[in-house]
């Protein structure tokens, strides 16, 4: 017998106001709307000992997802280790008394949770828990699957699902594919995902090259920026990579939702597509076999109620859009690295990272302009297309500073 | 030297016998100062030398345009003198393979001499004549720097004749019989005078079909399995090792089913491992390994940094190749048809921890490494002298006049030493750095021994491991484990370091030990700055890794992402046991 679903509740409400997501969540919002918590969907994934259990709390109408699990209370400590903060507390099973805590700390019960997520089509050896956010806890199976399990839930299909699944549709391969989808009750309670190992952030390779660019310092002569590696030539070859990835992303977007015209007078090519929305060099990995999309964002604001209709609204925009917050993210990280130099050195630092961001941008474009039929969606002329995605840069930098 | 499987652990010693040691004073290396120098070639702990041709030849493509196959360019001495080398090499258990040039012959090799003498003498079908240079129009110019065109007019025959490579250069008739027996015949020329194997040049390009890029045809591999089959049949523990610089899935048709060579050259790997290096990350490496196919069993590649080519950029990407020139040759000089022509040290600017970095991954990576002559010393070369000769100067011995390479007179020697002030023989030759204790080649020659011990770096398996820092290069090598065996470690398997290591049995197995498989972690940082990573290591949890050289214990794996601090171009190598 598992423990009863009011013992359950009794327990999550409390451990929910302990947890800093809870919390992160809750402070987004009017105290008057957090209202009362009620249980709002139980069902108990495994009944014995050790056993678990997915538990939806609302507080006000905003759903909570929190994954029990249980031991006898001997056990526990041997299992959760040094993850004290994981323990809910004490209740009854009907067998005595049994210990519940957050069920991710438990390494048993985390890796038979995949089989759980993926209706039992995949099952793993080993876990690992490797972040912790607030909307979402992520956890990597066998280097091989990784599984969001969400915390803040909003109802199926959560925006990125649904652009996963039909990017995955219209044979869009560069991304990290659904595996699987725990959904229940009209929720997406969870996502497993292909986990590819040795993948790195794009923003790390940027890193890289701006190191290698700042860090020539006094060798005056390679520091000409005509030259290819005089401005980060190093990096541009993977950014024409990732503007292609890019251009085959758009295509298969307007294939998936549409193409809107833009009401227009001037531009000989002006359509909104659905975008992505959130793209920067964090969303995208470089792995052995070239550039994957990893995410679309998953911010913990969608599903609440106000700002519900406009969030649920896909985004329509000019794929020049993504483009210029690519590019916007070449801006940022190169000032990052100026930042971490020594300032006596930031004069000629910023005029070299200058060039390098204009060398790699323009890599990103060209790459991008070159994709097969992405005439359809901006105009093809390189110089005109250029000086728009500047604008458009120009004005991120402007709402920053 | 009953081993049929040598190879797949050998290191192999590129030279120049031209370039060797010369014994006679005549300016030129020969095959006396090779038996000399083995001494040498025995104490860095090299398995198997290969000669660089040294038949007679015009020398208009160092040597690779043979005008004789079946004997000794009169300079480098005789066919007894190449015998002596070889019989003296095996005593000391080293192998010798040499090159040999299938394609083609010299313009002036008695062959084509006939050949082009007129259109109905009996070895007018041995090249390929056309009334028109028409032919084969799909097909690329190899060294597009020079020849216009893969035709050439013969004004004698009143005919053009196709070559692949230089216009002296003519092809081969494969599809003439008399010219495969002929061939066939030269391979047991040598195989019966006791060379144990031979490096084959371009090959792929031995039979032609129009409609064709006239590379890597069936036929041609057809040609490659009748070879395979005599070398099996009569000729045990010899080897053909070939060049194909081709893309990995066109090169893995070499090894056939296992029936085909031993080893091909692994080209698209080289000029991949000096990009990573140049551009602080992995990625250009893990790529080309992520492509690179699974070998059949008893097959081995070849891998390299430099040779007496040029740095091949054939295998890059167009963009790849102008960042590859703009970095390594800034001078237009340092070109040469698609490539580099450099040494090692010039190429990485003299940077001794560079070097050591590259040859901890030659030495680590999948393959049997090839080392260039000269290159253990950090050698330079002279972008001053035509076509490739820059990089084929004569070995530097001593400090002495000539570089100790030769007592001929200066003006008499078939290629000046360096002599400049960082790369020139006063500072860097043989006798200098023996007596150096810190010096590369002694750092080279413990890398060489602690490789020789471990069979993992030989036949191991690799997997990459995931490392969130893209600078950090982490692999493991691990022995397929073997049933009923306990696991691998030193001494126990693949010898003692020094030549040819050890027996060929099982790798892995301490008996007695409940020890599991050992595997070799090698770690490298491709940046000039130092860097942290993390690694999983979870098949490792509980092991503690040793490192190699100094056997020092490193902190245990636990089911934490396991950190290491690695100094510029730092490299670890480990070893890891299973539990």
């Amino acid at each position: 017998m598992p423990p009863t679903p009011g013992a359950l509740e009794e327990l999550v409400v409390p451990y929910l106001e302990r947890q800093p997501w809870f919390l992160a969540d809750m402070a987004r919002f009017d105290r008057s709307l957090r209202g009362a918590s009620r249980l709002a969907d139980l069902e108990i994934v495994f009944d014995g000992r050790p056993g678990l259990a997915s538990v939806v709390v609302t507080v006000g109408d905003r759903p909570f997802h929190v994954l029990v699990g249980w031991r006898e209370p001997a056990h526990a400590p041997a299992v959760l280790g040094s993850r004290q903060g994981a323990v809910l507390g004490v209740c009854d099973d009907g067998a005595g008394e049994v210990l519940c805590y957050d069920a991710l700390a438990d390494e048993e019960l985390a890796t038979g949770l995949l089989a759980v997520a993926s209706a039992g089509h995949e099952s793993a050896r080993r876990v690992r828990l490797v972040q912790s956010l607030v909307s979402h806890a992520s956890l990597v199976y066998d280097e091989r699957l990784f599984m969001k399990s969400y915390r803040v839930l909003e109802p199926a299909p959560r925006p990125e699902i649904e652009l996963l699944l039909k990017l995955d549709e219209v044979g869009f391969e560069h991304l990290l594919g659904a595996v699987a989808r725990w959904e229940r009750s009209g929720w997406d309670l969870a996502l497993v995902r292909e986990f590819i190992p040795g993948a790195v952030e794009g923003r790390a390779l940027a890193l890289t090259s701006l190191r290698d660019l700042l860090g020539r310092g006094a060798d005056e002569q390679r520091l000409r920026s005509d030259e290819v590696g005089g401005a980060g030539g190093d990096l541009s070859s993977e950014m024409r990579r990732l503007g292609e990835i890019t251009g085959s992303l758009h295509l298969a977007l307007a294939e998936a939702f549409g193409v809107r015209r833009l009401p227009t007078d001037d531009a000989p090519v002006a359509v909104a597509i659905r975008v992505h929305g959130d793209y920067h060099l964090r969303r995208v990995l470089r792995t052995d076999a070239g550039w994957v999309v990893a995410g679309f964002g998953d911010d913990p604001l969608i599903g609440r109620s106000g700002v519900d209709a406009e969030r649920r609204e896909p985004r329509f925009a000019s794929p020049l859009e993504d483009l210029a917050d690519l590019s916007y993210s070449l801006r940022q990280v190169a000032a990052e690295a100026v930042d971490a130099r020594p300032p006596a050195t930031w004069d000629q630092a910023r005029r070299l990272a200058k060039s390098w961001e204009r060398r790699n941008r323009g890599s990103l474009l060209g790459g991008y302009l070159g994709v097969e039929g992405i005439g359809d969606l901006v105009a093809e002329d390189r110089s005109a297309a250029a000086t728009s995605l500047e604008t458009l840069v120009a004005d991120r930098s402007a709402r920053t500073t | 030297m009953d081993d049929p499987r040598w190879y797949e652990r050998a290191v192999f010693y590129e030279l120049l016998p031209r370039g060797f040691y010369d014994s006679n004073a005549d300016g030129i290396g020969d095959f006396q100062g090779l038996r000399e120098k083995l001494d040498y070639v025995e104490w860095l702990g090299v398995d198997c030398v290969w000669l660089l041709p040294f038949y007679p030849s015009p020398l208009h493509d160092g040597g690779y345009d043979i005008s004789d196959f079946l004997t000794v360019a009169p300079e480098l001495g005789n066919t007894a003198d190449l015998v002596a080398v070889i019989e003296e090499a095996h005593r000391r258990g080293i192998r010798i393979i040499s090159d040999l040039v299938m394609n083609h012959t010299s313009d002036q090799h008695p062959w084509f001499v006939e050949s082009r003498s007129s259109r109905d003498n009996p070895k007018a079908d041995w090249f390929m004549w056309s009334d028109d240079d028409h032919g084969f129009g799909d097909v690329r110019v190899i060294f597009s720097d020079v020849e216009p065109s893969n035709w050439t007019f013969d004004q004698r025959r009143q005919q053009y004749y196709w070559h692949r490579f230089f216009h002296h250069q003519p092809d081969l008739n494969y599809d003439n019989p008399e010219v495969v027996d002929a061939m066939l015949g030269v391979v047991r020329f040598w195989l019966d005078l006791g060379i144990d194997g031979f490096r084959l040049d371009a090959v792929p390009y031995l039979y032609k079909a129009e409609g064709t890029s006239c590379e890597n045809l069936p036929a041609t591999h057809q040609l490659l399995r009748r070879i395979r089959a005599e070398i099996d049949a009569s000729y045990p523990n010899r080897i053909l090792l070939a060049e194909v610089n081709q893309w990995p899935d066109a090169v893995i048709e070499y090894f056939g089913d296992g029936d085909e060579c031993h080893m091909c050259f692994n080209f698209p790997l080289m000029p991949r491992m000096f990009m990573a290096v140049r551009r602080e990350q992995r990625f250009p490496i893990t790529e080309i390994l992520a492509q690179t196919p699974d070998l059949p069993d008893g097959c081995q590649w070849g891998i390299f940094l430099r040779n007496h080519d040029e740095l091949t950029l054939e295998m890059v990407t167009d963009e790849e190749r102008d960042y590859m020139y703009s970095e390594y040759a800034r001078d237009p000089r340092m070109r040469k048809n698609l490539g580099i022509r450099r040494r090692l040290a010039s190429l990485v600017d003299n940077d001794r921890r560079v070097a050591e970095l590259l040859h901890g991954l030659l030495l680590s990576l999948p393959g049997s490494p090839v080392l260039y002559y000269g290159d253990e010393l950090l050698m330079g070369d002279n972008i001053y002298l035509g076509d490739r000769d820059g990089v084929r100067t004569p070995m530097q011995w001593t400090p002495d006049r000539n570089a100790g390479f030769s007592r001929a007179d200066f003006a008499q020697l078939y290629l000046p030493p360096l002599m400049d002030p960082v790369h020139g023989y006063q500072a860097v030759n043989v006798e200098a750095e023996q007596r150096d204790p810190s010096s590369f080649l002694h750092w080279l020659r413990r890398m060489l021994a602690v490789r020789h011990q471990y069979p993992q770096f030989a036949t191991g398996s690799l997997e990459v491991l995931p490392a969130d820092n893209p600078s950090v290069l982490a692999y493991v090598r691990r022995v397929k484990a073997m049933p009923g065996s306990a696991g691998g470690s030193p001494g126990s398997a693949g010898g003692s370091p020094g030549p040819a290591g050890g027996s060929p049995g099982p790798v892995g197995g301490s008996p007695g030990s409940d020890r599991g498989p050992t595997s070799v972690m090698c770690v490298s940082n491709l940046s000039r700055f130092a860097q942290p990573a993390e690694l999983s290591l979870g098949r490792w949890e509980g092991c503690s890794p040793i490192e190699l050289l100094g056997r020092v214990p490193f902190p245990r794996v636990t089911s934490a992402p396991y950190s290491v601090t690695l100094a510029p171009y730092g490299i670890y190598w480990l070893e890891l046991v299973e539990r």
